[in-house]
């Protein structure tokens, strides 16, 4: 028996507004990601990326369809669950790294500590994530004092705290120098290759959608599914 | 759910970091409990000084003065009155204290002893009642308790020993109560001492007897030597009212240029020196009133009394005694129906919003009456006035409490992201719900008692200022609050409800917050 996909969509539809200013975001979405896939999600500005990004995360709603993610059927389940779902088995990374500033880099790692009853030795792995990104020493700073690329690397630290299986990153390399944006597509294909965590990368970046072993593309809330169209239909970016 | 430390921790930081947001939302708290808590402290402390003017929790029943041709026809307050009051559902008949009968000295009496050098003469007869010892001691008062009792009535008191009394003036006077021996003397006249001049040849008695005669009693501190059989008596306990005491500090001392007296009566007897300091003489059947042409049946006699205690169960204007010697003496003086009727009877409500029926009860069946009570209108007027306070301190929250809402809704909006991250990272809306109000909580509880120290500090004050500036005046009292620990726990209360309250939309409009929008806001 085949093991079950790590995320399973099917039909999802998202709509945003009402009545004449109501835009369909997603128009019958179906897709499976498997355990230990490196997923590119490409597509145009406003093609619905992000939103399904959302919605397999849990920090969205689909209005319907199907979403099931690494088991728990999120539709359906309460709110708790979801929350729970996020905090032990998914990690985000945002474009705009979203740190808390009056906190330091190592609080700011184990953020996900907070909510997680019996996290047992949270400044330990806070530590061991900040080793994996290479920023063990900067601990005690505030983000403030970081440089973007910094910046990002914390944010993934905190991403990696759990020990996600499933990893989401939403224009990760966007606010980052070329230089800076390689090292952490390397990471990430390091993490994929090493630790078999599961990525779903939203980009509209070549050079990040080269390194996926699956490229999806995205028009108009539609997907495109062979890579090779999708490179297509994504147009190309930087390389 | 979040862990309550986690939450404790985060709700904390959260609420430091921003010293803005901190100090417009806790401003208005600071205010309101401050406010709460004077008032009501202020109020709950001018009640306590008016129920020790006028006791209020119990009622005065009366019976309406009535006369014919100079002769009292007033109805007879009695042990049958006594025992039909008892009965009704209004009294709770497992309290024995809730009737207390009141009798008071109907026949003339004057009263002289000695303070601070002063000869001091004063009328008892009329300005003296009797009631039962267990009523007398206000709470907490053990002296009393242990001394206010009937001890001509415990015929077992070993002290009760023969003495020779002092010799007893024929001029109708009433010689204060003599000193206790000192220096080797035996008490009473010294038989190896010179015989003592004859008394017919004395003009001045009293020197006389401080001269010569010492009392003869053990324990003389409270103990003397009675007259009328020749064998040692306690003296006679007696208890004063608070009122009586403001109204010698403020009108009597003042005029004959006495001491001041404090009303804590330990301090008293300590500045006298002891329980014999605060003894003095009554001679029954005496008066210091001319043309007085009351008709008693007994031959004048001395005895001597003591004051034990003040007591806001006391006769307003007068002494109190066990209400046994009030009975012993008007029938001694008047006979036994004097001995059978009491001036008032003391009934405490089981319920005090059942007045009206018991007083309607009294007037229909009885044909007797409440006394009017000034307390009773001053305790409706101080709750009134004690709401209304309240009442003015929760707008002061209230306000208090939408902006509290205001600050929030606005704190809200600008941390957004941040509040959508915490969704991100696993928190639910519970969590997040927990933490803005638990920021809300914090803010309440650091406002109330910042609030709470500013009004001790306002009354410390007021005190301060009142203590310099205003002159004195009967039952001024030495601080105008007493913030007891229900007003600290019920301003703390309120600081944190309210705050709550005040942080609840906020908080609700942030736990709905879609994650992913809060999330995108740039």
């Amino acid at each position: 028996m085949p093991p079950e996909p790590v995320v399973r969509l099917r039909d999802v539809t998202k709509s945003y507004g009402t009545g004449a200013a109501r835009t369909q975001v997603l128009r019958g979405v179906s897709f499976d990601i498997e355990q230990g896939e490196l997923i590119a999600l490409v597509g145009q500005s406003g093609s619905g990326k992000s939103t399904l990004l959302n919605i397999i995360g849990g920090l969205d709603q689909p209005d319907a369809g199907e979403v099931e993610v690494l088991g728990l059927d999120t539709l359906r389940a309460g709110d708790a669950r979801r929350a729970q779902l996020r905090n032990r088995s998914i990690g985000f990374v945002f474009q705009a790294f979203n740190l808390l500033d009056h906190l330091t880099v190592l609080d700011n790692v184990m953020l996900p500590a907070s909510f997680s009853p019996g996290a047992g030795d949270a400044a330990g792995r806070g530590m061991e994530a900040l080793r994996r990104v290479g920023l063990s020493d900067f601990a005690k700073r505030r983000p403030g004092e970081l440089s973007g690329g910094q910046k990002q690397r914390v944010a993934i630290a905190r991403a990696l705290f759990g020990a996600p299986k499933l990893l989401l990153c939403d224009e990760p390399t966007g606010n980052l120098d070329s230089e800076t944006g390689k090292e952490v597509i390397d990471f990430f294909r390091e993490l994929n290759a090493k630790d078999g965590v599961t990525l779903l990368i939203v980009t509209h970046e070549r050079r990040v959608s080269s390194v996926a072993k699956r490229v999806i593309a995205m028009r108009d809330g539609m997907l495109v599914e062979t890579t090779d169209e999708a490179l297509a239909v994504a147009g190309g970016g930087p390389a | 759910m979040m862990p309550i430390g986690n939450l404790a921790r985060m709700v904390a930081a959260n609420t430091m970091r921003s010293r803005r947001h901190f100090v417009l939302s806790a401003f208005g708290i600071v205010i309101g409990i401050a406010t709460f808590v004077l008032f009501l402290a202020s109020t709950e402390q001018v009640a306590a000084v008016l129920e020790k003017i006028f006791p209020v929790e119990q009622v005065s029943v009366v019976a309406p003065r009535t006369s014919f041709a100079g002769k009292d026809l007033s109805k007879k307050l009695d042990d049958a009155i006594v025992a039909k009051i008892r009965a009704r559902p209004e009294v709770d008949p497992k309290d024995p204290k809730a009737i207390i009968p009141r009798m008071a000295l109907t026949f003339p009496a004057f009263g002289r002893g000695d303070f601070d050098s002063n000869d001091l003469k004063f009328e008892v007869g009329g300005f003296a009642d009797g009631v039962d010892g267990s009523f007398v001691p206000d709470e907490g008062d053990q002296r009393t308790k242990d001394l206010f009792r009937d001890w001509d009535g415990d015929t077992s008191d070993p002290h009760r020993v023969a003495c020779q009394p002092p010799p007893t003036p024929e001029d109708g006077d009433v010689i204060q109560s003599p000193a206790a021996p000192k220096g080797g003397h035996p008490g009473g006249l010294d038989p190896a001492a010179p015989p003592p001049p004859p008394l017919d040849k004395v003009d001045d008695w009293e020197k006389w007897v401080w001269t010569y005669y010492h009392n003869p009693c053990p324990e003389p501190d409270r103990y003397y030597c009675d007259e009328s059989d020749h064998t040692c008596h306690h003296r006679v306990p007696v208890v004063m009212s608070p009122t009586m005491i403001e109204l010698y500090n403020g009108q009597f001392a003042k005029s004959h240029g006495m001491p001041v007296a404090d009303v804590d009566f330990v301090k008293f007897v300590t500045q006298r020196g002891g329980l014999s300091a605060m003894r003095f003489s009554i001679g029954l059947g005496l008066t210091t009133i001319a043309g007085s042409n009351a008709s008693i049946r007994k031959k004048p006699r001395r005895v001597e009394a003591v004051l034990v205690g003040i007591s806001s169960h006391a006769m307003p204007i007068g002494v109190t005694m066990p209400i046994q010697y009030i009975q012993r003496w008007n029938r001694e003086y008047l006979g036994d129906d004097a001995a059978t009727a009491y001036s008032s009877i003391i009934v405490k409500l089981k319920d005090r919003n059942r007045i009206a029926v018991f007083a309607q009860w009294l007037q229909d069946d009885l044909d007797l009456r409440l006394e009017d009570s000034l307390g009773q209108k001053f305790a409706t007027a101080i709750f009134v006035i004690r709401l209304v306070l309240i009442l003015i301190s929760l707008v002061i929250i209230l306000i208090s409490a939408i902006n509290i809402a205001h600050n929030f809704f606005m704190q809200v909006t600008e941390r957004r992201r941040e509040l959508g991250l915490l969704r991100a990272v696993g928190a639910s809306r519970a969590d997040v719900l927990m933490v803005v109000l638990g920021e809300a909580a914090l803010i309440g509880l650091i406002g109330g008692i910042i609030g709470i120290g500013v009004g001790f500090g306002l009354g410390a004050l007021i005190d301060w200022i009142s203590a310099h500036s205003l002159p004195r005046f009967p039952f001024k009292p030495s601080t105008w609050f007493h913030f007891r620990w229900w007003i600290i726990a019920g301003g703390l209360l309120c600081a944190t409800l309210f705050a709550v309250l005040g942080g609840y939309l906020p908080a609700r409009r942030a736990s709905r917050m879609e994650p992913a929008q809060a999330l995108s806001q740039n």
